[in-house]
């Protein structure tokens, strides 16, 4: 872990409002693992706390982080031209720990896509991925060829447009038999999350499943207390350190 | 080389630069960054007798050059803090302890627990208190004054500084207070109260509604309130407010501090705290300062 001035080497849209910025960074920061992300100074010091982005892909001191413009701290981010400098944090969190997982169903929902991206990419040889990936319509969908490259790809979009006509969780209920996989990971929106743990429940679908939480952060170290998410046991965990990935039963969603 | 090191009310600190509570935890995470003996103290997150599990989340948002948070004193309790970091923080750095409580007795027995643990203890007047109607106890004088008191009753090792909120009448006042009730110094200012506001939903962006804000747009005001208390009192002043930078925090020491805080500029730059060392280091130099000292409370009025 260390914050580093890396260098804007591409930044572009790469779906209706959805960028992805590749950062050179000055130096290794060891092994990233898929599932873990970094923190990225907006580049003006009048926003003073930086954003907390999954990282989507490694290539040697180069990563790929996705966001979507929301505020104008991810406007400011996505005005950043090639050659520009921003200090970044990174890696941060615990990330995706597939154990000897082989036959992995992968479920993402929107910009919950990002990290799971990652997680594909870096465990592609070996494993067998089937991917489900939402999103609200063709022209918000990206990162399919990464998704593809892991093995068996299903788009879902709300609208119909391309794909399964449903979420991401509905494509992959539609498909599921049981043995098929040994390990569930998933990030997306907290309802899709909810409606991902009630579905295992309902169905009695047993495999272990992981998730990646969101949280607005403060430190994204785990000092500040600021990413709070609960616990099933009642006590906090803290999304930035102790996540953001959990077992689905072990959280409040 | 100046010399950096300062002494408040007999506790040493190697440089004057010191983390504000709640942004730097206990040191630990701050520690796998940089080795945090670099910092000349640590305030520690706000610790109450028992755990508490804070505020609903969202607990931050940001600003033009502010945040704001609303962590609600989310702390393992004082005990956890004492068995697992207490001892190890001391071995790093100088331990300022934050505290707080929900009632006076509260405040006592927390201080009576950490009296000669704890290098210096610093009181969090700002939270909502039961004595006080649920308003805090830094708000109205006579409330500091008598905090102030029954906390210092407690204490017969371990110095007491008095943390002041901003959002007060008189800063003056409360800092004259606080010296009253047998403070051995003050630290300001605590986070001013906002809101920042989600329009599309029509509704605060922080769970809690209101957050205390900090960051560099509030240094000016932070600058002023530092100067007055310092000029109305006789006990040491640590200022806090928006530093950023070691010219921010020579500002500070001008204006009357005998050391500061920095909090949210660990956001930023999470390796702030030395950084702002070295580059107070740098200034003294460049200006044939061999002491940092010597700049403290030399502000010249127009």
């Amino acid at each position: 872990m260390k914050e580093l001035l890396a260098t804007v080497k591409q930044n572009i849209e790469i779906a209706k409002g959805i960028w992805a910025i590749t950062l050179t960074l000055p130096e290794s920061v060891g092994k990233i693992r898929g599932g873990q992300f970094a923190n990225l100074s907006v580049g003006d010091s009048s926003f003073p706390l930086k954003r907390p982005l999954g990282i989507c892909g490694v290539n040697g001191d180069d990563i790929m982080l996705c966001y979507q413009l929301k505020g104008d701290g991810t406007h400011r981010i996505a005005e950043k031209k090639v050659g520009d400098k921003l200090s970044v944090l990174l890696p941060l969190g615990n990330g995706f720990d597939l154990g000897s997982a082989e036959n992995i169903a992968v479920i993402g929902g929107g910009v919950g896509i990002f990290p799971l991206a990652a997680v594909i990419q870096e465990h592609s040889a070996g494993r067998n991925f089937y991917s489900y990936i939402g999103f609200r319509g063709k022209e918000y969908a990206c990162l399919t060829e990464e998704f593809k490259a892991g093995g068996k790809l299903t788009v879902a979009t709300d609208d119909g447009s391309i794909g399964y006509h449903g979420n991401a969780v509905q494509a992959f209920l539609a498909d599921y038999k049981d043995g098929a996989y040994d390990l569930i990971i998933s990030c997306g929106p907290p309802v899709m999350l909810r409606a991902l743990k009630s579905a295992l429940k309902e169905r009695g679908i047993n495999v272990k499943c992981l998730v990646s939480l969101e949280e607005r952060m403060g430190c994204g170290i785990g000092a500040c207390l600021v990413c709070a998410c609960k616990k099933s046991d009642g006590h906090n965990a803290r999304v930035c350190k102790d996540g953001p990935v959990f077992e689905i039963g072990e959280v409040e969603l | 080389m100046s010399n950096l090191s300062v002494n408040i009310c007999g506790v040493n600190f190697k440089n004057p630069v010191i983390a504000a509570s709640g942004t730097y935890g206990f040191g630990r995470e701050y520690n796998e960054l940089y080795d945090i003996s670099k910092a000349g103290g640590v305030s520690t997150k706000g610790l109450t007798l028992e755990p508490r599990s804070g505020n609903p989340v969202p607990r931050i948002a940001e600003g033009k050059s502010v945040i704001l948070n609303a962590v609600g004193l989310q702390n393992p309790g004082v005990e956890e803090f004492i068995k697992n970091d207490l001892e190890w923080l001391k071995g790093k750095t100088t331990v300022i302890a934050n505290v707080a409580g929900r009632t006076l007795e509260d405040y006592e027995k927390i201080c009576a627990r950490l009296d000669g643990l704890a290098d210096m203890i610093e009181l969090n007047i700002s939270c909502p208190n039961v004595r006080a109607g649920g308003m805090a106890l830094g708000i109205k004088p006579q409330n500091v004054e008598e905090v102030t008191r029954l906390t210092k009753a407690q204490l017969k090792k371990t110095p007491l500084c008095v943390k002041l909120s901003p959002n007060v009448e008189s800063i003056a006042t409360n800092a004259r207070a606080a010296q009253n009730g047998g403070a051995d110094c003050i630290s300001l200012i605590n986070t001013l109260t906002g809101m920042v506001v989600d329009i599309e939903r029509r509704r605060p962006l922080i769970a809690n509604n209101t957050g205390g804000v900090s960051g560099a747009g509030i240094m000016p005001i932070a600058l002023r309130m530092v100067y007055e208390a310092a000029h109305a009192v006789e006990i040491p002043v640590i200022g806090m407010g928006g530093i950023n930078s070691g010219r921010d925090a020579i500002a500070f020491m001008m204006a009357g501090a005998a050391a500061v805080q920095v909090g949210t500029a660990n956001f930023t730059d999470v390796y702030a705290i030395p950084r702002i060392a070295d580059e107070m280091n740098e200034w003294l130099d460049s200006h044939n300062i061999d002491d940092v000292n010597q700049i403290v409370n030399t502000l010249v009025l127009n």
